[in-house]
């Protein structure tokens, strides 16, 4: 059981069960608690290779018991992401918590992962239950549908799920060249059904120098 | 009631005649009314003794007394403000996460080592608390800092609470507390969980717990 705490802090009623958690992120529990690390993101050996070959490293534990634990990370802010068989696609880096039963990987990303400044890799969470992710700054969920593609700034992205289809757009001129850009050159066009993740925030990336 | 919330991260105090506050210095943001403040050498209350009991455990901040008939807005580093209302109880906190309290609070430094002997001493150290830790008693509220919000877990005999030491901001009751050390194998090479050691609290009272490992 997922549960927010404030906008900051993340609470887990846990039965016996466990939760798969960013290393280092607990910062209290009742009851009884274990906590292990778990090589490769929990994906095995070949999560361990994928890992590291993709430069999405993710230092994940396991934690298990009895009781409440609580989770946060540098005080970023939670969302709370209700997966039922559908995929979601967010940064390791923006991963918190997610339920022990959803499988985790990594995919490839192409030209909108470099754009992001996270490199060409990003990770996948597929099943049912439940994740957090986190933002900096409070989130906006923005839907997407057939009629109407979403276009985002990739620094501000962290995270989509359901059926969409992402394409990169340029508007980069003449202008931009000469160094006289609106610091909008690089985006991120959506389009199908789902829904998009957007933090009230932009990452360093190269678009947004532009 | 002294302190009242503006948000997240300022509070408002009322100052009356008679009444005096102690803050971290230079943590007034605004004031009304006619406020004076006076940096305080001792660095809080007590005698000469007090102060270099302070000096010598590494509990000195600079504080300054607030004296006067007014309000005052107070605020530091754009940190979470929490308010703490005591009520006779002991609550120990570390002397920089005070941002103010009430003159009605009696100020003590505590040696870590009283609590646990030589793990106290370890704790300390692990925590990066020092060897040394801030005592407020009495009746009266305080305003302490923490980065990211702040949330309080109640601790019951039959329910000790586990927190994260750098994540853990103050505590009051009656309240034991110890350093439990999950070293295994996997510490050993390099792969741990990342929660090596916690506190653990039990007995009777509250710990305030901040959303965020970074120290202040």
């Amino acid at each position: 059981m997922f549960r927010l705490q404030g906008s900051k802090v993340l609470a887990v009623d846990m039965t016996g069960d466990a939760v798969k958690a960013k290393n280092g992120s607990m910062v209290a529990y009742d009851g009884q608690m274990s906590f292990k690390k778990l090589t490769g993101g929990g994906e095995g050996l070949r999560g361990m290779v994928t890992r590291r070959l993709t430069g999405e490293q993710m230092t994940v534990m396991e934690v298990k018991g009895r009781g409440t634990c609580w989770f946060a990370d540098r005080a970023s802010e939670i969302n709370l992401v209700a997966l039922q068989g559908d995929k979601l696609y967010v940064e390791s880096s923006n991963l918190l918590v997610t339920d022990a039963g959803l499988r985790t990987g990594t995919t490839f990303t192409g030209l909108r992962g470099a754009s992001q400044g996270n490199g060409l890799f990003t990770t996948t969470v597929e099943g049912h239950g439940q994740a957090a992710i986190m933002s900096d700054g409070p989130a906006v969920v923005l839907r997407v549908s057939p009629q109407y593609p979403l276009i985002v700034d990739p620094g501000a992205y962290i995270a989509h799920q359901g059926n969409v289809r992402q394409s990169f757009q340029s508007g980069v001129t003449f202008r931009t060249l000469f160094g006289e850009g609106g610091g909008e050159a690089f985006q991120i066009r959506f389009e199908g059904d789902g829904l998009v993740y957007v933090q009230p925030s932009e990452r360093n990336t190269i678009a947004g120098d532009l | 009631m002294a302190f009242r919330e503006i948000n997240s991260k300022m509070v408002e105090a009322t100052v009356a005649p008679g009444q005096r506050l102690y803050s971290q210095r230079g943590a007034m943001l605004a004031y009304r009314g006619d406020v004076s403040f006076t940096p305080n050498i001792q660095g809080g209350q007590g005698g000469l003794m007090s102060m270099i009991g302070r000096r010598v455990s590494g509990e000195a901040t600079p504080l300054m007394t607030v004296e006067g008939s007014g309000t005052v807005f107070f605020g530091h580093g754009g940190h979470h403000v929490h308010v703490i209302n005591l009520s006779g109880d002991t609550l120990c906190v570390e002397a920089d996460r005070l941002l103010a309290f009430e003159g009605t609070l009696r100020q003590g430094t505590m040696f870590m080592g009283s609590q646990g002997g030589v793990m106290g001493l370890v704790r300390g150290q692990v925590t990066g608390q020092g060897l040394f830790t801030t005592t407020l008693q009495g009746q009266g509220s305080v305003a302490v800092m923490a980065h990211g919000g702040v949330f309080e877990v109640p601790i019951t005999p039959q329910r000790p609470v586990h927190v994260d030491p750098q994540a853990y901001v103050a505590h009051h009751g009656e309240v034991r507390n110890k350093l439990s050390a999950a070293l295994g194998w996997r510490e050993m090479v390099g792969r741990g969980s990342g929660e090596a050691f916690q506190l653990e609290l039990s007995g009777n009272g509250t710990v305030y717990v901040q959303a965020s490992e970074e120290k202040l």
